[in-house]
């Protein structure tokens, strides 16, 4: 009777659980919540929250499809077309991602509730903005207590965001290596001296880091607290992350389209095609990897599709999460990605947070000027690109730039050249046995050549 | 009854340290205020903090 799949990261909460049934996802609500939840509902906080764009919004759906004792209610959220985890974003989108932790903080306690979580896997990306997913968040609030998360959004919010920002490096992959939040005598330690003197880094990292090193002891004294000074913590943080601006670096792919556009008419001929192409093939979804800038995310987005921009440049996709915030635009989802090594599936069993292929499989993907910098860049042979990709799309627009490029030729220069089967003629032969080749041109004002490729199924 | 309220440990250490910083910012803010209220009465336009998160 109960055919349904528990989510895999959905265990840690006991008072509900996310759970697939026929195709749609469901949250359980168990009995032991049941308080916190009807006040969540009834103190208008979930209103609030939903009002605001800040709270995924839900069906309540009675009916207990799990048959499970412990069942109180059932919620349909809104589903998130695409998951994305925090080791995949740009330093700007986790910040986003934090303050919009306090924000919706604040607004609970408002209504008479507060936020007992405050991981960053319950905020997801969601037409063209951040947004909560997790409604069995909150909790009734009470006054003398502090906030019980507090220790959870340091050291998963504030750790990668002031080691970032005071590395000046993006820092993102320490967060697959730390999934549970970076430690705070970890962050303490690597931070610069110069910190401590900062108040706010002083007390929520470095003070906290050396606090909840010590073993309380046996008694613990019961602390006072007030909402007063939960809201002095609050604007403490606020004021930090707010503060914490890194300036646009500039790195070898950040000045590419700007090099490019110098090119002839090779950028409006491009754009012309594909534009063409995708009028043609009118995908529902599209990847693209080797995004830089978003030039081309931004063609297909104009046609009111849902892209995926994923470049391995953090600051190129953090500039480009900065156009899409002050443009508004609502259908890019800019992502750091290394497709030579995709994020990997992590956590319990290593199914809680699912790999970057297993979440992956748009209807069209791109792969535009980026064929040479795997095969000869990284020594990847063409049959593992075609892989890669006949895995995550079912069309493809890929570039192919020849050994007389002037981009593959500089490389050429600093390398040997261990690439005898790197032709044309070659890559078509090795992706003909993975897809179908429905169209190919000359792309003006250079020697290269774009195909627009089929799945073969299978 | 409170089991569900333990599946994120808090530490001790991280209740203690808020009492600390709650009242070293109760400080400080205190004096913020102060500042920003003199601030304020020289400039015709003060500076609304922005609590906002992005939207």
């Amino acid at each position: 009777m109960s055919n349904h799949t528990p989510h895999p990261s959905s265990y840690r909460d006991p008072s509900g659980f996310i759970f697939e049934k026929d195709g749609s996802l469901y949250r359980q609500v168990n009995k032991v919540f049941k308080d916190d939840f009807d006040l969540f509902i009834a103190s208008g906080c979930y209103e609030n929250l939903v009002k605001k764009g800040w709270l995924i919004p839900h069906d309540r759906v009675i009916e207990n499809f799990t048959g499970d004792k412990e069942w109180y209610t059932t919620l349909q959220p809104e589903t998130i077309p695409f998951i994305s985890y925090p080791y995949e974003w740009s330093f700007d989108v986790l910040k986003d991602a934090a303050l919009l932790t306090l924000g919706i903080l604040r607004t609970s306690l408002e209504s008479g509730m507060i936020l007992k979580d405050a991981s960053p896997y319950n905020i997801q990306w969601y037409k063209g903005k951040l947004i909560f997913i997790d409604s069995l968040s909150f909790e009734k609030y009470d006054e003398t207590e502090p906030w019980i998360a507090y220790r959870q959004f340091c050291e998963h919010f504030l750790s990668p965001l002031l080691l970032s920002y005071y590395a000046k490096s993006s820092l993102q992959e320490l967060l697959l290596a730390y999934s549970d939040g970076i430690p705070l005598q970890i962050a303490s330690s690597l931070l610069p001296w110069k910190t401590r003197f900062s108040m706010h880094i002083y007390l929520h990292i470095h003070l906290h880091a050396k606090y909840s090193a010590k073993d309380p002891g046996p008694t613990t004294q019961k602390t006072v607290f007030s909402k007063k000074k939960l809201l002095n913590l609050v604007t403490s943080l606020e004021l930090l992350i707010k503060k914490l601006n890194p300036g646009e670096n500039k790195t070898t792919w950040s000045g590419y389209y700007d090099e490019a556009a110098g090119r002839g008419d090779y950028l409006a001929h491009k754009q012309l095609i594909i534009s063409q192409w995708l009028d043609k093939v009118k995908p529902s979804t599209v990847a693209d990897h080797g995004a830089n800038k978003g030039e081309f995310s931004k063609l297909a987005a104009a046609k009111n599709i849902p892209v995926i921009a994923c470049d391995f440049d953090a600051v190129c996709i953090n500039g480009l999460y900065r156009e899409i915030k002050r443009s508004g635009e609502k259908n890019i989802l800019p992502l750091i990605m290394d497709i030579t090594r995709p994020s990997p599936a992590i956590g319990v069993n290593n199914k809680e947070r699912a790999s970057f292929m297993e979440r992956t499989n748009t209807d069209m993907a791109f792969a535009l000027a980026l064929i040479h910098h795997l095969v000869i860049g990284k020594n990847i042979p063409f049959d593992k690109i075609a892989v890669f990709f006949q895995t995550v799309c079912r069309y493809l627009i890929i570039e192919f730039v020849p050994k007389e490029d002037e981009k593959v030729a500089y490389m050429l220069n600093q390398k040997k050249d261990i690439y005898p089967h790197y032709t044309e003629q070659y890559f078509e032969t090795v992706f003909s046995n993975y897809f179908s080749i429905e169209a190919k041109e000359k792309i003006s004002g250079s020697g290269r050549t774009i195909y627009l490729l089929k799945k073969n199924e299978r | 009854m409170l089991e569900h309220l333990l599946y994120i440990d808090p530490g001790s250490g991280s209740y203690l340290v808020q009492v600390i910083a709650a009242a070293v910012l109760g400080i400080a803010f205190f004096f913020r205020n102060i500042r920003n209220y003199i601030r304020s009465f020289f400039t015709r336009t003060p500076k609304k903090p922005n609590d906002n998160p992005p939207a």
